[in-house]
C-alpha cells in the first residue's frame, strides 16, 4: 500500500530529475515557436485580405475550442498514417547535429509530435494575446509614424510592435506558465516528462506522497520562477523607459 | 469505407454503451462539465468573497492556496485527488468524483480571483452607501454588491466555463469513459481510421465549447441591453474604433 516514511532512493529521483528535463526542453521549444507563429497569426487578423483574416479566425477558433489533450492524440495516432512511409522513418531515426563542440539529438516521435500539437495549440492562445497588445496601441501612433515617413512595416517594426509587446507582456508570461502545466497532457501520448515520471516512480515504489510531491514542487518552482522573470522583465522595462 | 464506420461509432461515441450499461461517452462529458461547473462557481463566490473580506495572514494563506491551485497542472491535481480521497474518507471514491473534485479545485481558484476584482470594480461608494441604509455587511453584499458584481464577471465564469469543458477530456488518464476515453478505445479497436476519428471527436468538443459560448455570450447581451435600457443616466461614450494599417 502506500508508504508515507522514507524517501525515494536516488535511482528514483534521477528519474524525476529526467522527466522535469524533458518538461523544461519541452516547454521551451514550445514558447519559442509558438511566439514566433502567434506573432504571424496576430499580423494575419489585420491583413488586408479578407479571406486571411477569415482563416486565421478560424484557426484561432478550432485550436481554442477543442482539448489539447484530442489534439495530441490526433497528432500522434492520425499523422503517422498519413504522412508517407519514408517520412516517418525518417522521423523514427535517430539523426544528429553537430554544430561546433555541440551535438544535438534527434528527439523521440512522441517528444516531436508533443511538440507539434502543443505548438499549434498554444499559437492559437499566444496570437490573441498579441492582438490584444496590438489593440492596445492608440491608433495616433500610426498616424504619427507615417507623418515621420516611416513605411507601414519600419513603423510596425520600431513604433507598434515595442508598445504592443510592452501590453501584452504579462499575459504573454501567463501562457508560458500555461505552456508548462500543459506539457504534463504529453504524457497521454508516451513522452516520459514529470507527470509521466512521478506516476511511474508511484507505481514502482508505492511512494504516492513522495513521487507527486516532488513533481509538484517541480512544477511550482517553474511557474514562481516565470513569475519573477516577468517582474524583472517589467522593471527593467520600466526603468529603460524611464531612462530614455 | 470510413465514414459508414464512423455513423457506427458515432451512437457509442455520445452515450457509451448508455441503454444497456453505465452513461458515457459526449453525454458522460457533459455531466463533468455540469457538475464541476456549478462546484467551481460556488467554490468560486466563496473564495471571491473571503479574498474582499479577509485582512492580513488570513488573507496571504488565502492567496497562497489560490496560488497553489492556479500553478499545479490539472493533470497533477487529478492524481492527487484521485489517490489521497480514498485514503482521507476510507471509501472507494469513483473515478468520476475525483475528476469533478479536481476541476472544480482549479476552476473555483481561477474565478475566485474574477469574483474578487468584480467586488472591487462595484467600488466601494456602493458598499458604504449600503452599510449608511442599516444593512449589515452580510446583507450590503448579498444585495447590493453581489449583484452588480455578477455582472461585470459574468464574461470570465464563461471563458472558465468552456475551459472546463476541454479539461473534462484529463478523465481519461483515470479510466473514466468519457468522450475522449471512449474515442481512443474506439480508436484501439479499429486501428486503422485514426485521423478520421480524432476530428469527429474534436468536431463533438468544438461543438459543445463554441456553443456553450455562443449562447452565454448571447444571454448576456441580452441582459446587459435589458439593463442598459432602463437606466436613467445616459450611456458612457463609446470608444472609438482602432484603426487599422
Amino acid at each position: 500500500m502506500v508508504q508515507v516514511n522514507g524517501w525515494l532512493a536516488p535511482k528514483y529521483l534521477l528519474w524525476l530529475w529526467h522527466g522535469f528535463g524533458i518538461t523544461l526542453g519541452l516547454a521551451a521549444t514550445v514558447a519559442l515557436s509558438a511566439t514566433a507563429l502567434g506573432l504571424v497569426l496576430a499580423m494575419m487578423r489585420r491583413a488586408r485580405w479578407s479571406w486571411l483574416r477569415w482563416l486565421a479566425a478560424s484557426y484561432v477558433l478550432v485550436f481554442r475550442n477543442s482539448p489539447l489533450l484530442v489534439q495530441l492524440l490526433f497528432w500522434y495516432f492520425g499523422v503517422a498514417t498519413l504522412l508517407p512511409e519514408t517520412a516517418m522513418t525518417w522521423l523514427n531515426a535517430a539523426h544528429t547535429l553537430s554544430i561546433g563542440p555541440v551535438t544535438l539529438g534527434w528527439p523521440s516521435f512522441e517528444f516531436v509530435a508533443g511538440w507539434f500539437g502543443l505548438t499549434c495549440y498554444s499559437t492559437a492562445f499566444i496570437g490573441e494575446e498579441f492582438r490584444a497588445g496590438l489593440r492596445g496601441v492608440p491608433g495616433g501612433q500610426y498616424h504619427a509614424a507615417a507623418a515621420l515617413g516611416l513605411g507601414p512595416f519600419t513603423a510596425m517594426r520600431y513604433v507598434i510592435l515595442p508598445q504592443a509587446l510592452r501590453i501584452a507582456l504579462p499575459p504573454l508570461f501567463g501562457q508560458y506558465m500555461n505552456i508548462v502545466k500543459n506539457s504534463s497532457l504529453t504524457m497521454a501520448i508516451g513522452l516520459a516528462e514529470l507527470s509521466y515520471a512521478s506516476r511511474q516512480v508511484d507505481t514502482e515504489t508505492f511512494k504516492t506522497f513522495q513521487a507527486f510531491g516532488a513533481a509538484t514542487v517541480l512544477y511550482i518552482a517553474t511557474i514562481a520562477l516565470i513569475e519573477v522573470a516577468l517582474a524583472v522583465f517589467q522593471h527593467r522595462g520600466a526603468r529603460m523607459s524611464h531612462r530614455s | 469505407m470510413p465514414l459508414s464506420v464512423l455513423l457506427d461509432n458515432l451512437p457509442y461515441l455520445l452515450l457509451g454503451p448508455f441503454p444497456h450499461g453505465p452513461l458515457g461517452g459526449a453525454a458522460l462529458t457533459v455531466v463533468l462539465a455540469l457538475s464541476s461547473a456549478i462546484l467551481s462557481a460556488f467554490l468560486g463566490l466563496i473564495g471571491g468573497i473571503a479574498l474582499a473580506l479577509t485582512r492580513g495572514w488570513a488573507h496571504v494563506v488565502l492567496l497562497a492556496t489560490i496560488g497553489f491551485f492556479r500553478a499545479i497542472p490539472v493533470l497533477m491535481l487529478i492524481f492527487w485527488t484521485f489517490f489521497l480521497l480514498p485514503m482521507l474518507l476510507h471509501i472507494n471514491v469513483p473515478g468520476l468524483a475525483t475528476v469533478v473534485c479536481a476541476l472544480a479545485l482549479i476552476g473555483g481558484a481561477y474565478l475566485s480571483h474574477a469574483v474578487h476584482a468584480g467586488v472591487i470594480a462595484v467600488g466601494t461608494g456602493q458598499s458604504q452607501a449600503a452599510l449608511s441604509l442599516g444593512l449589515t455587511r452580510g446583507q450590503a453584499l448579498r444585495y447590493v454588491v453581489l449583484p452588480q458584481a455578477v455582472r461585470i464577471m459574468a464574461p470570465s465564469f464563461v471563458n472558465q466555463w468552456v475551459s472546463l469543458v476541454k479539461d473534462t477530456s484529463l478523465a481519461y488518464i483515470v479510466g473514466v469513459p468519457e468522450l475522449s476515453f471512449l474515442a481512443n478505445q474506439v480508436n484501439s479497436r479499429l486501428m486503422v481510421y485514426p485521423v478520421q476519428i480524432f476530428l469527429l471527436v474534436a468536431l463533438i468538443y468544438l461543438i459543445l465549447c463554441t456553443a456553450l459560448d455562443w449562447c452565454a455570450m448571447r444571454l448576456l447581451s441580452r441582459h446587459a441591453y435589458r439593463s442598459t435600457t432602463d437606466k436613467t443616466r445616459p450611456d458612457l461614450p463609446i470608444a472609438p474604433a482602432i484603426e487599422t494599417i
